[in-house]
């Protein structure tokens, strides 16, 4: 059974004269079918807001010195800490899987004179930029490099 | 705050695109490595010794990854955190908690660029 | 003669003069194997019930008049085969719309909403009639035909889950039809259109689920419009702050 949407979803400025039912929000929302996944890429915002947080921590601390940033990577070994990365990995992949198979139409059909690429070059494009700097941002953190 | 909202949409999504899109090419191999691979011992320890995350972070470069590392997650964390509570919440209160949710991103940023500007 | 198999129809009914709230009626349908969702209902209009309203013209997905959701779906009953239905099917009227009747829904919201976007060429200043036409290459049509197909047939607002909580939200079709004139190469409206974009109930309170182009019948992706008029508006605003007069001529 859906839930009621807001009364004034959908109603006219002036309303008519007849009596309506009040609308109801779409079936299956939000908990079914495609609107569960939509659901879950709205919910990845927390892993971001508290991803964004964490690493200020980690830099403030870095440049606190380096008692500071050993206690960050001590912190990080935590398996709860392990354990949130982890699934922040997860939703990482998940929300660039679903932008860059949105981000194509999102693009206008010329900007000026200039078409954007046609959506299977363009994704290519961006899974190409992913992958290329995550392998990049490895090497050089994980010691490669430097 | 409403009007407020209204005029400022475009910057907000303008920073929230970015967050989606340069706030995950980044985030994957950060988690990779700081926050999965050198915990769990894939990555040697050594790799994220404080002088040598220092001399990565304390360059032009290093510096800008960083902010942009802070930054942008934090406007797409508040912004999709925005629209969860619109599906869960009603629009009613949209302007006060997107408010709220903004305050936190910019209070966020400006720790962000003090702390790569501390390094 | 096809084969006939009888279904069981479970339809939303509402009266604004009897029912404090709407509830259902079951209908068995002989339905036959080439029969869309509509030609049951109008099957049960003739043959069972004459009080059912509903809307229908054209039986040919041009209309737009036919949309109801159909197992929950937004779904155009005269191009949905019965044959992919199961042997209960639920009719029930638009989500995110108030219900005047049965699963007749008003409409009234939506035309006041199109209107605001200005969907017809803006022009500066009209040519004389003895300038000739306005004349347009096939590949500047191509620009936006695809946003000019839409049917006005709600599916796409029924699916929007910011429709039902932002009653000022603009909207998907209502969008994708001011922003085809935004790509017409003839038409000199687009910051006129693009304050309208922002303002009030604007395109960034779309949250891109994508389900007004999952359901649209004619495939004219109304959440592709939304996000290009996002970009749009973005950098239409940024001209106005940089530019005399907003960037226009």
């Amino acid at each position: 059974m859906a839930r009621a949407a807001h009364p004034q979803a959908m109603q006219p400025k002036k309303p008519g004269t007849t009596r309506t039912a009040p609308p109801k929000m779409p079936d299956g929302f939000p908990g079914k079918g495609r609107y569960r996944t939509y659901v879950a890429f709205e919910t990845t915002g927390l892993i971001y807001l508290l991803m964004g947080f964490i690493i200020l921590r980690a830099i403030w601390q870095l440049g606190a010195g380096e008692a500071g940033w050993n206690g960050v990577m001590d912190a990080y070994r935590n398996p709860i800490m392990i354990g949130f990365h982890v699934l922040a990995l997860v939703g990482v992949i998940f929300v660039g899987v679903r932008f860059f198979w949105l981000f194509p139409k999102a693009q206008p059909p010329r900007i000026g004179p200039v078409r954007p690429p046609p959506a299977a070059i363009l994704k290519g494009m961006l899974y190409s930029v992913w992958i290329g700097t995550t392998l990049v941002m490895t090497w050089v953190l994980a010691g490669g490099a430097f | 705050m409403k009007q407020l909202l209204i005029v400022l949409e475009p910057v907000i999504w303008f920073m929230f695109g970015q967050g989606i899109m340069i706030g995950t090419i980044l985030l994957t191999g950060w988690l990779i490595v700081v926050g999965v691979g050198v915990p769990m011992g894939i990555f040697p320890a050594d790799a994220l010794a404080y002088e040598r995350m220092h001399m990565l972070g304390s360059n032009v470069i290093g510096r800008v990854v960083l902010l942009g590392l802070i930054v942008l997650p934090l406007w797409k964390g508040a912004h999709h955190l925005r629209s969860l509570a619109v599906d869960f919440g009603g629009g009613d209160r949209d302007a006060i908690v997107g408010s709220l949710l903004y305050l936190i991103a910019i209070v966020g940023s400006l720790l962000g660029i003090v702390a790569v500007i501390r390094l | 003669m096809s084969d006939v198999q009888i279904k069981k129809f479970v339809v939303t009914r509402f009266d604004p003069d009897k029912d404090e709230v709407p509830r259902t009626d079951t209908f068995e349908v002989p339905c036959q194997s080439d029969w869309m969702v509509l030609d049951a209902l109008n099957f049960i209009k003739d043959q069972l019930d004459g009080s059912l309203s509903y809307r229908w013209s054209c039986r040919m997905a041009v209309c737009g008049s036919c949309g109801m959701n159909v197992d929950g779906a937004p779904t155009l009953t005269c191009k949905s085969p019965l044959s992919s239905y199961g042997d209960t099917v639920e009719v029930t009227p638009l989500s995110n719309f108030p219900v005047i009747r049965d699963l007749v829904v008003e409409l009234d919201g939506f035309m006041e909403k199109l209107k605001a976007v200005k969907p017809w060429i803006i022009r500066a200043k009209e040519k004389a009639v003895e300038e000739g036409p306005y004349r347009q290459s096939p590949e500047e049509l191509e620009d936006f035909k695809q946003f000019s197909l839409c049917i006005n047939c709600m599916l796409c607002y029924a699916a929007c889950p910011v429709v039902g909580n932002e009653p000022d939200f603009i909207g998907p079709a209502a969008i994708a039809l001011g922003y085809r004139y935004n790509l017409d190469s003839r038409d000199e409206g687009a910051s006129e259109r693009n304050a309208i974009f922002r303002g009030e109930g604007s395109v960034y309170s779309c949250s891109f689920a994508n389900e007004c182009s999952e359901v649209c019948p004619e495939n004219v992706d109304p959440a592709a419009a939304i996000n290009q008029a996002k970009l749009s508006g973005l950098v239409d605003w940024a001209a106005s702050l940089v530019l005399p007069r907003g960037g226009k001529d």
